[in-house]
């Protein structure tokens, strides 16, 4: 079907609807750069309606922080702003923010509209109280201090945390997500209009950005703030933000209501995003990656910036930069063929989560077991001198009695939230951390004997089968060394019969194999030449070269932009069979973990401080998850079809509490008695064990046992959390 | 091609050549010819590294003033007549005669056909340079002094830089990166060298030894001028060894001494080198204040003893018409320090691989990726 025009025009609204509260007019921030004039916002339009909550989303360098900058005018040296950001007040003349004056925007910023960064952790200084914190900037802009202080307390408390606790708390003493959340109470203290959030969430766990953003809502609601949300995760705001906006190549390509906008997207690169964004509902044949990469500041290509990765493009794109093509009043997209963009670029939202085919029920492979962990516990000691004059000692369990077996050619991802010690079990398994109680084995070799010396095989093969693929692809390459030079050190290790041309012949094809061509002019290149997936895909092929028998995958493609996040984890595959190794692959996000193992029919292990609570074939744990954390993680996972969203925003979170207690001091019983919500009395006393249940999964719950003493013991009792936000009306 | 398992791996074997391999298409197959792979360590180790050393102007200069110094102290002594005392007339002004003496017969330079200035085994006819830089209260010509003073300088220089930075980069280095036991017991030794108090047991070593080869004056000087930076690096490595890409090359079980060499040593490689030209100037320093002072034996000539002897015996501090004799030695310790610093400065770059890519002939695209 063709577009027409009249179809899109469903929803039009006159134009005394909106009232607009930011309006950005041709805005240009440019930087002046050794090798030319980077244009990292170029000509940007743009309205900000007033009580809205907008989503802006773009890949990393589409230019969608320098838009939040702009908005407080507060882009950095040496930085050119140029264009008009107007803004209106509720009551009063509307100023532009660009011309105000430094002491102007002091007192702007902050009381008309306030920023909340990614970085919360850095935004505190370390040395001085929350509630300092609070004082300062209240002094800073000379209002009541007393009266502001109540309002703050009152922030706090509807953001689920205890201000008389966090008041007195110094910033190292809340973990990430409560900083977080302070952060936005310190930053709406002085009741402002507007409330920019750049990427506040991104370093946070998914369950703890779920609440957050719930809580958003609820705080728009009460406070009657504008939200603009940045973000590059397209599920996260999709649910909840009333109008989406698209950026790629430093301007919005698509905005709109956000339901139209994910439904029926009419820019084609806002339909190839929604479909290579990896999601729990999307089925895996409709994922693909977008080809080719962003534009270089610099040096974007004239017309359409989109033209070189587009399907639709067309010699008019190449030569002029299409318009924004106005549906309606609010939805438009800068394309000249909206039309054909639908019909051209296909994408499904969510399939029925009924539809799963049954897993066998009894999980067996045939496969030889590689890695075994046997009970193994990794404790730290945190115990300083001074501690242990006092006797205080604090121990870490970053994991508790874990065992798990490894097969052959199998892919296991290990998911939950950070720090709860699934790196260290990771490194534990291949051999870099040791245990502190249990046993670690390569084929029934213990890796830590045979390091002393005293195994049947040598270390060194042991070394060689179990290799890393980091998280970061900008620091696990050496960054003065070639791709060359990288790419050699395993084969000279470990295959010194190669010669030189061999090596060479070995890498410029392995090179090719992953994408990288002309592999001759990418093997002379230094990392900082490569772009970060390129990087990533030369760490795995360095990797690969050792021959291993198993590859720890720690958040190996959680750094990476989210439309070639489908890609890397399609060549790990793809690698995966051409060299016949096991991934153990680790995430704090659903969705990619579910990606990687739904295709290659391997499993998913969720665990929780420290204790692996259930383990089973990935579409058993995605579609019908037993433990209740696996169903909170799951509640957590953000559903792309705007149906589904907002039904999911409507439920509240099976959880009692948002926080994750304190790991130097882990609840008695099961782990998770603390937050879930059907803990009963006999949780508090008593660890569960992984067992069996009717499917193909292991669970460590008693509910899975009917015979249990729980179903006897009595409920405890305490309210769940509730982040509901109230349907709205639009 | 086969590789013996010695092991006796079973199921687990090196890659076969099948899978490094696959299967290869003719042309697939890369061919290095020796000369090309000369040709390409030639280029990434030397030509690259100093093309970008000579595009900056901090490092042109510094190379030409090190050059200079080191010419004169090779070079130099062969082509200069030793100094000695009564060689000049007593208080010789610099540049005698002044501009005019281009062109009259007699002063510090004459040009003319029946000239000819003799150096060594070499002479130039036509123009004849007579104690330019004057002499002093003894009629010792200045220049030649200073000149015979130099080759004892650099050794002095390159004795104590390396020694001082060779200890603080084993000790540092290995101590961050070992850590353990072996960390606490090197650094132990650094702390307790750290507390040394210098200047007091310089003296005294000196008084005890009175050592008269320059190097090992430099070796003297330099020896509590290392722990500092030993700690510094130290705490340098302590933070590299945690990246990513040394995690990688310890799980690809590379031995400790590749990984130093290749992961962590280039990264702290600036640093080492502003150290080395630092360690140097302190050398010179040291060595002019020991010698002035008179700790130090006065052997032979040295740019700190023409300070001293201008000092307390021509007053050249008081008396204005001799401050040209404390002048040049002054002079020669400024220009090569100065020298050493901006040569430690531009070769900063060379490390830094954005712009050694740069310069670099077989780099791919110049363009760099913006992530």
């Amino acid at each position: 079907m063709t577009r027409t025009e009249t179809e899109l025009e469903i929803t039009h609204d006159d134009r005394s609807s909106h009232d607009v509260i930011l309006e950005v007019r041709d805005v240009d921030v440019t930087f002046d750069m050794e090798r030319g004039t980077s244009r990292v916002l170029d000509g940007v339009r743009f309205d900000v309606h007033r009580d809205e909550m907008l989503g802006i989303v773009g890949e990393s360098g589409s230019g969608k922080s320098m838009f939040a900058s702009a908005l407080l005018n507060a882009v950095v040296d040496p930085g050119q702003t140029s264009g008009e950001i107007i803004y209106h007040p509720p009551d009063g003349e509307p100023v532009d923010v660009l011309s105000l004056s430094e002491s102007q925007l002091e007192r702007f910023r902050w009381e008309e509209i306030s920023m909340v960064f990614q970085g919360a952790m850095s935004s505190f200084n370390p040395t001085m109280k929350i509630r300092e914190h609070f004082e300062e900037t209240i002094r800073a802009h000379g209002e009541d201090i007393e009266e502001r202080m109540e309002h703050g307390w009152q922030l706090l408390a509807d953001l689920y945390l205890d201000p008389e606790r966090v008041f007195d708390s110094y910033p190292h003493e809340l973990s990430g997500g409560m900083k977080q959340r302070t952060l936005i109470a310190l930053s709406l203290i002085l009741e402002p209009k507007v409330l920019v959030m750049d990427e506040p969430t991104a370093a946070l766990d998914l369950l703890m950005q779920r609440s957050i953003m719930s809580l958003l809502g609820n705080l728009q609601e009460e406070y009657d703030l504008t939200i603009v949300f940045i973000t590059h995760d397209l599920p996260l705001v999709a649910g909840l933000a009333d109008r989406l906006a698209v950026m790629y190549a430093f301007e919005f390509v698509e905005y709109g209501p956000s339901e139209q906008v994910i439904r029926d997207a009419a820019h084609p690169y806002t339909r190839a995003l929604l479909k290579s964004v990896p999601s729990v509902d999307a089925s895996l044949e409709d994922m693909h990656p977008i080809e080719g990469e962003s534009p270089d500041p610099v040096d974007a290509p004239s017309g359409c910036s989109y033209h070189p990765r587009c399907p639709l493009a067309t010699v008019e794109c190449t030569q002029a930069d299409p318009d924004y093509h106005e549906f309606s009043e609010e939805r438009g997209a800068a394309c000249f063929h909206w039309e054909q963009s639908g019909d051209e670029i296909e994408y499904a939202l969510g399939v029925d989560p009924d539809e799963f085919p049954e897993s066998t029920a009894a999980f067996e492979s045939e496969e030889e077991t590689v890695v075994s962990l046997d009970d193994v516990d990794v404790h730290f000691e945190q115990t300083g001198l001074i501690d242990e004059l006092f006797g205080k000692e604090s121990v870490v369990r970053a994991v508790n009695d874990v065992s798990i077996e490894l097969r052959e050619n199998e892919v296991v991802a290990l998911v939950g939230e950070s720090g709860c010690g699934k790196t260290t079990l990771g490194k534990t398994v291949i051999g870099l951390q040791e245990p502190t109680a249990g046993s670690v084995s390569y084929r029934g070799q213990d890796v830590w004997e045979a390091k002393a010396g005293s195994g049947d095989y040598e270390f060194d093969d042991i070394r060689r089968a179990l290799q890393i693929v980091h998280q970061d692809p900008g620091s696990s390459l050496n960054s003065s060394r070639t791709v060359r030079a990288s790419l050699s050190a395993p084969l000279k290790r470990w295959r010194p019969d190669l010669g030189p041309s061999d090596r060479e012949t070995v890498i410029y094809n392995l090179l090719k194999r992953v994408g990288m061509k002309p592999p001759e002019d990418y093997a002379a290149r230094f990392p900082h030449q490569l772009s970060g997936g390129e990087k990533q895909r030369v760490v795995l092929v360095r990797a690969l070269l050792m021959s291993p028998d198993l590859i720890l995958a720690d958040e190996a493609v959680s750094a990476l932009d989210v439309s070639l996040r489908v890609e890397m984890m399609d060549l790990m595959l793809d690698l995966q069979e051409m060299f016949d190794t096991s991934y153990l692959f680790i995430s704090h996000d659903f969705s990619n973990a579910r990606y990687l193992t739904e295709k290659s029919d391997g499993r998913i292990g969720i665990m929780y401080l420290g204790n692996l609570v259930e383990i089973g074939p990935a579409q058993e744990i995605i579609h019908d998850p037993k433990h209740p954390y696996t169903k909170v993680l799951r509640w957590a996972t953000p559903p792309l079809d705007p149906d589904e969203a907002k039904e999911a925003n409507a439920t509240d979170p099976p959880i009692r509490e948002i926080d994750i207690p304190d790991p130097t001091d882990p609840p008695s019983g099961c782990p998770f008695q603390t937050r879930c919500p059907d803990a009963r009395e006999v949780c508090t006393r008593e660890v569960p064990e992984l067992q069996d249940t009717e499917g193909a999964a292991r669970v460590a719950c008693f509910r899975e046992d009917d015979d249990h003493e729980y179903w006897a013991s009595e409920p405890v009792e305490s309210d769940t959390v509730s982040l509901k936000t109230e349907s709205k009306a639009d | 091609m086969s590789h013996t398992n010695e092991s006796g791996f079973e199921t687990d074997e090196q890659l076969t050549d099948e899978q490094l391999f696959g299967h290869l298409a003719e042309d697939d197959i890369v061919s290095l010819s020796r000369r090309e792979r000369f040709e390409r360590i030639l280029d990434a180790y030397f030509l690259a590294p100093g093309r970008v050393a000579w595009d900056d102007w901090r490092t042109r200069i510094g190379i030409l003033v090190v050059t200079l110094f080191v010419f004169f102290g090779t070079i130099g002594p062969r082509l200069v007549t030793p100094p000695a005392t009564n060689q000049a007339p007593n208080n010789l002004q610099p540049f005698d005669g002044g501009v005019a003496a281009l062109w009259e017969e007699g002063g510090w330079i004459d040009i003319g056909v029946d000239h000819q200035l003799s150096m060594g085994p070499i002479s130039v006819p036509g123009i004849d340079i007579r104690y330019p830089l004057g002499a002093d209260n003894y009629g010792t010509p200045i220049g030649r002094n200073l000149i015979h003073a130099t080759p004892d300088m650099l050794e002095m220089v390159v004795a104590g830089a390396i020694v001082s930075v060779g200890l603080a980069a084993i000790f540092g280095i290995t101590a961050g990166y070992k850590g353990g036991k072996t960390d606490e017991f090197l650094m132990y030794i650094t702390d307790i060298v750290m507390t040394m108090p210098g200047l007091p047991l310089l003296i005294v070593i000196v008084a005890i030894w009175s050592p008269r080869q320059a190097w090992l004056i430099g070796v003297v000087l330099a020896i509590d001028a290392w722990p500092g930076l030993a700690r510094a690096l130290r705490s340098q490595v302590l933070t590299l060894r945690e990246e990513s890409y040394v995690e990688a090359s310890r799980t690809m079980g590379l031995p400790s001494r590749t990984i130093l060499a290749r992961d962590i040593s280039p990264q702290l490689m600036p640093y080492i080198l502003i150290n080395f030209a630092n360690a140097g100037r302190q050398v010179v320093f040291g060595s002019v204040a020991l010698y002035f002072l008179g700790v130090l034996p006065l052997t032979t000539a040295n740019w700190g003893i023409m300070m001293d002897t201008a000092y307390s015996e021509a007053h050249a501090l008081v008396n204005l018409s001799n401050f040209y004799q404390i002048f040049w030695p002054m002079a020669a310790v400024v220009v090569l320090s100065f020298g050493l610093i901006l040569f430690a400065q531009g070769m900063d770059r060379v490390f830094n691989p954005r712009i050694r890519a740069r310069h670099a002939k077989k780099v791919g695209s110049d363009e760099e990726q913006i992530n």
